[in-house]
């Protein structure tokens, strides 16, 4: 039998409860307004719009419910881990909406109260006895559970599979510790109600840890509760970020749940020195406005990806970054494209002529390995390919290193250049063997038809066709992803299965989205030799544990940059296709 | 004194102690690796920007040097990062070029 | 005096050791893990600056050192330290017990082929520099071109280049390349000869005059640029780019027969030799000798001494001296520690 124990239903003790509840609500509120109104007109349009569609309703609730409750992406990756989180979040969310539903079931009148639901025992009576009731408690003990592998984990990470978690600011720790205590308080003050004692001095305890936790929720790390919810919609409708601190790329800083799953992920947390560049603390230094630390942060990085593609919310490091780079003002600008240098000289070495041929383009860097284009030339000869070599003699940068390096500008007008030289060629394909110039074309380049393809798929394309036959040979390979090919541009399978019929294949423990940078990428501007070679011995560390007898990669940077310091062969896969190659 | 007429000034000849130093150990901040070049010339070798517009990031690191003005030669640089991969002393030649253009007004 | 003396490394350093050693009354033992003793300098063909034959003398220090135990194509297998000195097992089954040990291990050539913009194993036409003195030693070799017209040297592959993990430099090889030009000069009078440098270090007697000669009898063009690229033109053949640095413009060259100066590294084969007996790598990648000044023989364990290129980069001169200096030196520390006993 339930009974309300007081007539007015109010108690002094729910004020700090409301007042951070109002204050929490407020603040996001404007938060959410005020990133609305930074988003540019299209991407605004775009986004209202989806709110509109019900396929993406339903895909933004079911989103929700997947990744801000259940975690789901990080139970995927650590098992511990997504526990920890859901049985908070989930059980959290479950206590809130069986409290409302209780309250409709036994005092509707009182819904309106809003604190009712959070503190039902101390004004209702007998409400222990009901299934919701024992419900609630059952998920209050699944929450506290979860709270002591929090604690756990706070001081022995490694028991939950993380060697490096992110350093808490002093108001994180506030609000790490408030809502440690709400839990167990809310349990100690129930148990007093339940008993009959109406001593308030818990309840007071409990409604003060809420008020502290909210009130301290927009300025931490726990923004990304509310956040992650307007991400995932932002998402849905496909807007990107186009502006380094603003609209989308404060939404995505604001959701980082602080996890630190990027920081163990991060290849050049080889050298623990650059622990501070990680991408949880870029968003850190985002919200906090700190211009010095974002640049830093922002041109250290090797821009791998290698931290979105383990990123539990889906935090875009890379393009923040290239964002931030890009505001970076300069006294002297680089205008290759814009001088007057007559880049017709380009034209004479290569750019054949022949419609319809196979234009092969091979890339600044791999004029510094010159096994890569006569292997590929060699491929191509003993498949019967008709192709022009477009830079034997060298070309024109891609413009990638532009882009990456924050020179928009700069590197779009490199592009418009080359597009030029490669439709005046009158080519049908366009043969990439770089992966940093093959992603620049996927991705910037418009060239009205002309196929763009990197050597891994064509080549396979070659052998599925019968055109190249391979010889399986008895070295064992271990394949090193490269960061702009694989996670960059999602070509996983190609190499291995060339690999595969060529020779024996080994896979390395980190592998595919996993791959560990080679430490020589183009994407940092201020990482210097020495710190790179730790990660370079880092990354071959993992290649060497697959036990091979050799590594290939498919990129010349790569190539380059472990056959420093590598103790097997390290070849390129053209070299490794074209040595295997039936005659 | 008598004037033989040989004190004209020369404006051919380098005066390295009116060389703005200070703005060099600035740069010098910025890409540590600004100090140790030894002239080897691998970068403008490699460089594909070279044979186009005759940039040489060792001229433009030797002009900052010699206080005199790089933006015409700095201007072509595509930042494609040959030049840090095969510079036998392991400077970051990107990042040089960034930080001269960060410094220097001409 | 019965105490033995090993000396590991039947290069020239091990084998003017053994000879000195010898004439002080030892009986020292050379173990030499290859097939013969003369290491890198039997298979030379001549030596700067006099331009004396290599061969002629690694035969008089075999003349030197007659009567001495040698071990060839044995290699030490443990090595472990007692109270009065050192035991050694060997491939062969024989276990040593040595009162003093006299390092000869020497060093390894760069593999030019780490270096692929240098086109070493790619192109057809690219040889080291001790390809080349084997040819010129009489070896054939057909990545030689029967009339080459344009011969270029590439100085310092390998050396003082951090990329290659070598920043220090090779002491030897720009004496070596004008040494080497003026040979193939000499073999190919019409061919024109380009040595491709950074700094030109010619430090050591008549060196100086050595140069010269190669510039004013010979002809050879020496232009200050490091060579960075190595391609191919589109009728296949051999192209270098560099930058001629002193006129400050892009150069490019097409070669028939490119010569790379390979540096002198540490030698790997003696690491894991080098941890047994508890011995110290300097910064540099060679054994660590007590201090570079005055104890450069000398190394952090009593009773083991260095001498030659174990050591870091040494000329054939500096080599032999250090090699007597270093059979002195464990005959001193052999008198010593008897008298002690």
């Amino acid at each position: 039998m339930m009974t309300e124990r007081f007539e007015t239903g109010f108690h002094p003790f729910v004020l700090p409860f409301l007042a951070g509840m109002v204050f929490v609500l407020g603040v996001c509120a404007l938060k959410a307004v005020r990133v609305v109104f930074e988003l540019n007109k299209a991407d605004r349009k775009k986004w209202l719009l989806s709110l509109l569609r019900p396929d993406l309703i339903l895909k933004n609730i079911l989103d929700i419910v997947l990744d801000c409750l259940i975690h789901v992406r990080l139970w995927k990756r650590n098992r511990v881990l997504g526990f920890m989180h859901s049985s908070i979040a989930f059980g959290w969310f479950m206590i809130i909406l069986l409290g409302h539903l209780e309250v409709l079931m036994y005092c509707p009148e009182r819904l309106s109260t809003f604190y009712y639901p959070i503190f039902f025992d101390f004004f209702i009576e007998g409400g222990q006895t009901a299934v919701i009731s024992r419900l609630m408690d059952a998920f209050l003990l699944i929450i506290i559970t979860g709270i002591i592998i929090a604690f756990i984990k706070r001081f022995w990470s490694r028991i939950v599979g993380m060697r490096r978690t992110a350093r808490p600011s002093f108001l994180n720790l506030v609000g790490l510790y408030s809502l440690w205590a709400i839990f167990p308080l809310r349990l100690i003050a129930e148990q007093y109600a339940r008993a009959g004692d109406l001593n308030a001095a818990p309840w007071w305890a409990y409604s003060t840890a809420l008020c502290v936790f909210m009130t301290v929720l927009p300025f931490t790390r726990y923004l990304h509760i509310p956040s992650e919810m307007l991400l995932i919609t932002m998402r849905n409708a496909g807007v990107e970020i186009s502006s380094p601190h603003r609209g989308m790329a404060r939404v995505q800083a604001d959701s980082c749940p602080n996890c630190g799953v990027c920081i163990d992920a991060c290849p050049m947390n080889a050298d623990p020195a650059n622990l501070r560049h990680s991408t949880v603390y870029l968003t850190r230094q985002l919200r906090r406005g700190n211009e010095a630390r974002i640049r830093e942060i922002s041109n250290k990085c090797m821009l791998c990806g290698k931290c979105t593609s383990v990123c539990q919310v889906g935090v875009d490091g890379p393009r923040m970054r290239i964002l931030a780079r890009a505001t970076e003002k300069y006294r002297i600008n680089l205008h290759f494209a814009a001088s007057d240098v007559d880049s017709s000289a380009i034209g004479e070495s290569g750019g054949g002529k022949s419609k319809g041929a196979l234009l092969y383009f091979s890339g600044c860097m791999s004029q510094l390995t010159p096994k890569i284009g006569r292997s590929v030339e060699s491929i191509l000869r003993k498949a019967a390919v008709d192709y022009e070599w477009m830079d034997r003699d060298g070309g024109l940068c891609c413009g990638r290193p532009l882009y990456t390096a924050g020179r928009l500008k700069e590197a779009a007008e490199l592009i418009e250049r080359n597009e030029e030289l490669i439709i005046g060629s009158g080519a049908g394909t366009l043969l990439v063997s770089c992966p940093i110039c093959y992603r620049e074309f996927r991705e910037k380049y418009r060239l009205h038809g002309i196929r763009i393809v990197h050597y891994a798929d064509y080549f396979c394309e070659l052998m599925d066709r019968g055109r190249i036959r391979l010889d399986k040979g008895d070295i064992c390979y271990v394949y090193h992803d490269p960061c702009e090919l694989g996670r960059g541009c999602g070509i996983y399978d190609t190499p291995r299965r060339l690999i595969s019929k060529a020779a024996a294949i080994a896979e390395a423990p980190k592998s595919r989205v996993e791959s560990v940078c080679c430490g020589g990428s183009l994407g940092s501007l201020s990482l210097d030799f020495e710190h790179r070679e730790k990660i370079t011995r880092a990354s071959l560390e993992n290649l060497y544990a697959s036990r091979a007898d050799a590594i290939a990669t498919s990129c010349p940077l790569c190539l380059t940059t472990f056959s420093r310091y590598s103790d097997r062969p390290v070849k390129d896969l053209a070299q490794i296709v074209d040595e295997q190659i039936i005659l | 004194m008598t004037d033989f007429g040989f004190t004209l000034s020369c404006s051919s000849t380098l005066d390295l102690g009116k060389v703005d130093n200070d703005k060099f150990e600035e740069l010098c901040r910025l890409e540590p690796g600004a100090g140790v070049c030894i002239g080897c010339g691998s970068c403008s070798a490699v460089c594909p920007s070279a044979r186009l517009s005759g940039m040489s990031v060792r001229k433009v690191l030797l002009a900052v040097r010699r206080g005199r003005n790089v933006r015409e030669m700095l201007q072509c640089c595509m930042l494609c990062g040959k030049c840090t991969i095969v510079c036998p002393r392991g400077i970051n030649t990107r990042n040089l070029i960034l930080s001269i253009c960060k410094l220097y007004d001409d | 005096m019965n105490e033995i003396i090993v000396v590991i490394g039947g290069g020239i350093a091990g084998m003017e050791a053994v000879g000195t050693l010898l004439s002080l009354g030892h009986t020292p033992i050379l173990i030499e893990a290859g097939p013969k003793l003369g290491g890198h300098v039997a298979s030379w063909h001549k030596l700067f600056p006099d331009l004396s034959s290599a061969g002629e003398l690694v035969s008089r220090l075999q003349e030197y050192m007659k009567g001495a135990n040698i071990f060839l194509g044995t290699r030490v297998i443990s090595l472990n330290r007692l109270a009065d000195g050192y035991s050694l097992k060997l491939s062969n089954g024989m276990v040593i017990n040595a009162s003093a040990i006299l390092l000869t291990t020497g060093f390894q050539l760069f593999d030019a082929s780490r270096k692929e913009e240098y086109g070493y194993g790619v192109y057809d036409h690219v040889i080291t520099n001790s390809d080349l003195e084997a040819w010129l030693a009489g070896r054939a070799d057909a990545r030689v071109p029967k009339n080459p017209e344009h011969i270029g040297f590439v100085h310092c592959v390998g050396s003082r280049d951090i990329k290659a993990c070598n920043s220090q430099c090779s002491k030897v090889c720009c004496a070596t390349a004008i040494k080497q030009a003026i040979e193939i000069k000499e073999k190919f009078p019409y061919a024109r000869v380009y040595c491709f440098y950074m700094d030109l270090r010619l430090f050591g007697k008549k060196y100086e005059d050595f140069y010269v000669n190669a510039q004013r009898d010979y002809g050879i063009q020496f232009i200050r640029g490091r060579v960075s690229e190595v391609g191919e033109t589109r009728d296949g053949a051999l192209q270098i780019k560099a930058e001629d640095t002193l006129s400050g413009k892009p150069l490019k060259l097409r070669l028939d027969l490119l010569v790379l100066m390979s540096g002198i590294v540490r030698n790997d084969s003696i690491r894991e030799l080098s941890l047994m007996a508890g011995l110290e790598t300097d910064s540099d990648g060679f054994l660590r000798s007590v201090d570079n000044e005055y104890s450069v023989v000398e190394s952090n364990r009593p009773g083991i001494f260095f001498a030659g290129a174990c050591t870091g980069p040494k000329t054939v001169p500096e080599t032999i001296a250090e090699a007597r200096s270093a059979a002195l030196s464990a005959h001193r520390y052999l008198q010593r520690t008897t008298i002690i006993r």
